[in-house]
């Protein structure tokens, strides 16, 4: 559905892309994950059309973007991050002017928003000026003024910042409903459990250059990162320890407690409380750290996403 | 493009305060400027001007000549004596005193020139320049009247222009040509006293007064529209159009602020349509605020524009063009809104200012007149002169050349605006 081949980007002296490649097939939700200035918004302004590429090729739905951009134009959906509507306006009349640029027929355009509206939950509200929404049905709209054409690919740049969990959880049931439908989504985000929880395959961006991509158990395997089962004594002694280091390779004590790393949690953590047992330690408390995404950006970064 | 537009102008119509700003604020101005320039009270009563006179003469003929200014609905005379007349005027009080000198009654019957003063305050030139548009052609017809003698009058005249460098022998043929012609025509000048002001005019004219009539040619004798309400009606509304068009112009600066614009470019639109869309909405605005302004002169102040309805229409579809391509070039220039607020009035009010939005550019000095052909305000106005004050017929060329000058004022700031727009786009993205 998109093809995405060595990609470059220069802002007079500063290049913003240094040759970015990745697929993404018809269905597919894809998250991009970078820190900030690492290349994901332009990555996302030139699938979206409005920057041009410096180098590289990008076909949408098979338009070749240089070519044809109207066309790539017309298939894809774009939430941007800011909160783009016309506060004087009804959602109601936002919605119709928004997918009036489109082309869509005025008829079908108004089943349309109206469907749409019931769907995002402010059907009762659709003639009140969106001044007069809160933050999170405005993110609410701004998210409907994308879908009334029906597009093939949805980019969502950081589409659930700063709004209430209400807002939010209608967003994911909205995203995942229309991922369910085949819709391609293209999904930035700064929360991880949203990538976790959405994302078919991932994209880490940093630098100007995507360093890994693949589904999350393929990143973990990338990195080869092992989870962690932190466990807690009453009381370590060092000759305690010094048997089970012996024993155990990959671990580090910190006071009280031991983290082993583990590629099989399961297993290991059995063997773990069976061998505590045997030499008397008392545990207090075990707790498994499993690889995420945030470990992962940070093993493959050295930053925290929100750097 | 027509969607875009649509769009702006539901927005524009939904918010109160701008329709106040656009609508209610320019009437207000113009009502202002109106009762400034005098020309409240709608066109059949212009403003009176106040002229001392002081009848040294005293005669019939000096009587007469009062009653024929008293008659003059631009003029409310006031008799005062010499000297208090000039006091008057030396303390601001009045602007000018017309004094009939003795002899005057024999300049009439001899022909000669009038023995006639205006004095006046010289910081009061404006108005007395207006005065003289009164006082010349009545004055000048005054000869014309029983108490004046024609035949003695053409021959005095005769002999001034030719001085010395005509024999007694030319001079008295001369005058008998004179006396021959004046009887031939006698019959038509004398019911005199019925003669019309254009009439009289032609006579004067016929007795080679043109050069002197010239100068007080009066367009107000077939035209009910005051001056005054011409100028504030066409510079108020010129200049709250910059106004309103600066803050059209600066909506698209909102909107790049306000992330829509970069959603815009998401649509398949092409980037020159939003331009496009704005400039729609702008001469949408532009054209409805000047034809507003206008009926409400109409209704109000009973500025005639139903007899010039095609000649408007054209002037206000001229002008609103070339304002519109003024409000979105300062937007497509400017980086922000407040610059445009900055640079706006900066430049709306120094264009009125010399433009005649706000005095009128024929009490300007020579140079300023000059200068302020480089403001969108001059055409504009003098366009509406053109109309209301000259009664320009529609396919003059002058009344056309304003158009024209106009309409390529509105494509050279449009063509500008739409570069510098696509260059901060790029800028922007």
């Amino acid at each position: 559905m998109i093809s995405v081949s060595n990609l470059k980007k220069s802002y007079d002296s500063i290049q913003a892309l240094k040759g970015i490649s990745f697929q993404i097939e018809k269905g597919e939700f894809f998250g991009l994950l970078g820190p900030n200035g690492a290349g994901k918004t332009t990555t996302i302004s030139i699938l979206s059309t409005i920057v041009e590429p410096s180098e590289g090729t990008v076909s949408i739905a098979g338009f070749d973007l240089k070519k044809n951009p109207a066309e790539c134009k017309k298939t894809i959906g774009v939430v941007p991050q800011e909160i783009a509507l016309y506060n004087e306006l009804s959602a109601y009349d936002n919605l119709l002017f928004w997918g009036g640029l489109y082309g869509v027929p005025s008829a079908e355009l108004k089943t349309r928003s109206e469907e749409i509206l019931k769907l995002f939950g402010l059907y009762d509200r659709r003639n009140d000026k969106v001044k007069t929404y809160s933050g999170g049905m405005k993110r609410r709209i701004n998210i409907a003024s994308a879908l009334l054409h029906k597009p093939v690919v949805l980019f969502m740049d950081e589409p659930t910042v700063g709004i209430d969990p209400q807002s939010r959880n209608l967003i994911f049931e909205v995203v995942e409903k229309l991922h369910k439908e085949g819709m391609t989504i293209v999904y930035t985000t700064h929360y991880m459990e949203e990538a976790e929880r959405f994302c078919d395959r991932i994209g880490i961006i940093d630098d100007g250059r995507i360093i890994a991509q693949g589904s999350l158990e393929e990143l973990k395997k990338s990195c080869q990162m092992k989870e962690t089962i932190v466990v807690s004594f009453v009381l370590l002694s060092d000759t305690i320890f010094d048997q089970i280091v012996s024993e155990w390779k990959d671990l580090k004590r910190i006071e009280n407690s031991i983290h082993f790393y583990s590629s099989n949690v399961k297993s290991d953590l059995a063997k773990i409380i069976i061998r505590c047992s045997e030499t008397g330690l008392d545990i207090v408390h075990i707790d498994i750290q499993k690889v995420n995404l945030e470990t992962i950006f940070l093993s493959l970064t050295g930053k925290q996403l929100r750097d | 493009m027509i969607k875009l537009a649509l769009k702006d102008l539901k927005l524009f119509f939904s918010d109160k305060r701008s329709m106040l700003l656009t609508f209610a604020m320019p009437m207000a101005l113009i009502t202002l400027f109106a009762v400034v320039f005098g020309g409240t009270g709608g066109g059949k009563e212009s403003r009176k001007y106040d002229l001392l006179l002081c009848d040294l003469d005293n005669t019939p003929a000096s009587h007469h000549a009062t009653a024929q200014l008293d008659s003059l609905k631009s003029l409310n005379l006031i008799p005062e004596q010499l000297e208090n007349a000039q006091n008057l005027i030396k303390k601001g009080k009045k602007d000018a005193v017309l004094v009939f000198y003795k002899g005057f009654a024999d300049s009439m019957v001899a022909g000669s020139a009038l023995p006639v003063e205006l004095q006046y305050d010289e910081a009061k030139e404006a108005e007395v320049g207006l005065l003289q548009q009164s006082l010349i052609p009545t004055l000048m017809m005054l000869p014309f009247s029983d108490l004046g003698n024609i035949p003695n009058m053409m021959q005095n005249r005769f002999d001034k222009m030719m001085g010395n460098a005509a024999d007694n022998k030319l001079k008295n043929d001369m005058h008998a040509q004179f006396d021959s012609l004046y009887k031939t025509i006698g019959k038509g000048v004398s019911s005199k006293k019925n003669v019309s002001a254009d009439k009289g005019k032609d006579v004067a004219q016929s007795f080679g007064m043109g050069s002197e009539i010239k100068m007080t040619k009066l367009v107000s004798a077939t035209n009910d529209n005051s001056v005054g309400l011409v100028q504030a009606v066409a510079g108020t509304a010129i200049m709250m159009l910059l106004f309103s068009v600066v803050g059209i112009g600066a909506s698209l600066l909102d909107e790049k602020q306000e992330g829509t614009l970069k959603k815009l470019l998401y649509s398949p639109l092409h980037p020159n349509s939003i331009l496009f869309g704005k400039m729609i909405y702008s001469n949408c605005i532009s054209i409805a605020q000047l034809s507003i302004m206008f009926v409400y002169a109409n209704l109000v102040f009973a500025l005639d524009i139903y007899h010039h309805l095609p000649s408007l229409l054209l002037m206000i579809l001229a002008t609103a063009y070339a304002c519109s391509g003024f409000g979105v070039l300062l937007a497509s220039i400017a980086k922000s809104r407040q610059q445009v607020q900055g640079l706006s009035t900066l430049i709306v009010l120094v264009m009125s200012c010399i433009g005649g939005s706000m005095v009128p550019t024929f009490i300007m000095p020579a140079f300023m007149q000059k200068i302020s052909m480089f403001s969108v305000n001059y055409w504009g106005i003098q366009g509406f002169y053109d109309i209301f004050w000259r009664m320009l017929p529609f396919r003059d060329t002058t009344f056309l050349s304003r158009i024209l000058v106009l309409a390529l004022i509105g494509s050279v700031l449009n063509l500008v605006a739409l570069k510098m727009f696509n260059k901060n786009i790029l800028k922007m993205t």
